[in-house]
């Protein structure tokens, strides 16, 4: 965590450390590529997050759906240690990668963002920086130098984004000069440059127009022959179309997750039936 | 809270309501028609048109609810399965039809024993009383109901089955009648099968789980 204040290293001693709490055997999911066992979390006093349970799969899209404030964003920055980051902040439970607590002490957090990458809800291309040093940059701060190796990886990153093609001749431009659609795929080949593991997505396409959306779904159903995805969303199509697991939170808590085709059709939950159908929301 | 999707909803169910009266109409009087040996085919085939124009609309409407509103869960099933149901519907009156047919071309029971008469007879209640149940679980979306008729099923597939024995057992040799008997007990068995379709859709609209009744 930031720089806790004394009010809150008093609370955080109220609270469980999520990096001294045993992983009970029989709980962990041998198939998981992530895995969040038991997670809570506070600002402050206010808890967001109540022993929330979810497995991610390798090679799939996890959607994230529920209404405003349930706490889905909160358990998304939970998945790479983005949480801690917000001051006032606390989390207990654990988060596995491959099996291990991303929350033990001896874990970097930084090591942590570079294996579990993150696209924001508002594209956030570095304003100062050219279309190529924003995709170049965090390989940089890790200790890519400027040679043939970097330009490779730039290459592949914007074209795993589907994004080469349209500026692969306009590199040197501000990445801010480019349209919304495509600066949420810069920010896209930013994360990817980084070889990740696991890519969370916070609401990636409320800001763009419907076409760049579709080149965006269609990006993250592509992105999955190589990572594990968590996409937050608001909306119900989307979740449905890019999705192969759907998990449904309200209040803070998971009410339920299984097959998006399941939660779409029969979900077993009436509160998840009244969301999706827009009886509440 | 009444949502936009309820409006169109209401109108596709009242229409397929509507179908499963003029259903039940169309096969009775077929039917009646066939035992009494009445030619009815023409306004049965007005009847079964009718009913084909309003599958079409009922699938038209489908079309329009997914475009419109991207139904998910109960509203998906309820879209799905009414167009399923009107298929079933459409279906009934097209057997009508047949039967009218069979009355027409082969005399109906006119060349049949009053054994033979007394079985189509027997068949023919059933049936349409499965129809009558298929069409008033949709009404109620009444799963108890549905399930009901799993058991009158059984006996009208028994009954063709004993008919074909019976014309293999027995040296019957006027032709027509085996025939148009024989039609009309495929019809009806046909008809019953489709009852079982309609009921197995109300059961995937409450339920969401796809059960066999048969």
């Amino acid at each position: 965590m930031t720089t806790p204040t004394t009010t809150q290293q008093k609370e955080n001693l109220s609270q469980p450390d999520p990096s001294q709490q045993p992983i009970t055997a029989d709980v962990i999911d041998a198939t998981a590529k992530m895995q969040a066992i038991n997670v809570d979390a506070w600002f402050g006093q206010k808890q967001i997050l109540k022993t929330v349970n979810l497995t991610v799969k390798p090679n799939s899209v996890t959607a994230i759906i529920g209404p405003s404030g349930c706490g889905k964003s909160t358990f998304l920055r939970c998945f790479n240690r983005m949480h801690e980051l917000v001051s006032n902040s606390k989390m207990a439970g654990q988060i596995l990668l491959d099996g291990k607590n991303i929350y033990d002490r001896q874990i970097d957090p930084v090591q942590i963002r570079r294996r579990v990458g993150m696209v924001f809800q508002k594209p956030n291309p570095f304003p100062t920086m050219n279309i190529y040093d924003n995709v170049a940059a965090g390989l940089r701060l890790t200790g890519t130098k400027k040679d043939k190796n970097l330009d490779d990886i730039v290459k592949h990153s914007l074209e795993q984004a589907t994004l080469w093609d349209e500026v692969k001749d306009d590199l040197k431009k501000p990445g801010t000069s480019i349209s919304g659609g495509q600066q949420q795929r810069l920010c896209i080949a930013r994360a990817i440059a980084l070889q990740p593991e696991v890519i969370l997505m916070d609401e990636p396409c409320s800001a763009l127009d419907p076409i760049a959306t579709a080149k965006i779904e269609k990006l993250v159903i592509e992105l999955k022959q190589n990572y594990a995805v968590i996409i937050v969303t608001h909306n119900m199509q989307q979740a449905s179309r890019v999705s192969d697991y759907t998990a449904f939170m309200y209040l803070g808590e998971l009410v339920e997750f299984g097959e998006t085709r399941q939660i779409f059709e029969n979900p077993k939950n009436k509160l998840t039936e009244k969301y999706i159908t827009g009886e509440f929301g | 809270m009444t949502r936009l999707i309820d409006v169109v909803l209401e109108d596709q169910s009242v229409l397929l309501y509507r179908m499963g009266e003029l259903t039940y109409q169309t096969l009775s009087l077929s039917i009646r028609a066939y035992i009494d040996g009445l030619t009815v085919q023409n306004q049965v085939r007005d009847m079964s048109d009718r009913l084909m124009i309003m599958a079409e609309k009922v699938e038209d409407r489908t079309f329009e609810l997914i475009a419109r509103f991207q139904p998910v869960a109960s509203d998906l099933r309820t879209i799905k399965s009414y167009m399923k149901i009107s298929y079933d519907f459409a279906r009934y009156g097209r057997y009508a039809l047949d039967i009218s047919f069979i009355n027409d071309q082969l005399n109906g029971l006119k060349e049949c024993n009053s054994d033979m008469r007394t079985f189509v007879e027997k068949m023919s209640a059933k049936v349409l009383q499965m129809v009558a149940i298929s069409i008033d679980a949709l009404h109620k979306l009444d799963i108890n109901l549905a399930r009901s008729i799993s058991q009158t099923e059984q006996e009208v597939d028994q009954m063709y089955i004993d008919h074909l024995q019976k014309l293999f057992d027995e040296e019957l040799t006027n032709s027509k009648c085996i025939l148009s008997s024989t039609l009309m007990a495929r019809y009806l068995e046909r008809i019953a099968d489709h009852a079982v379709y309609v009921c197995e859709s109300i059961l995937y609209i409450v339920t969401g789980e796809k059960n066999k009744l048969r």
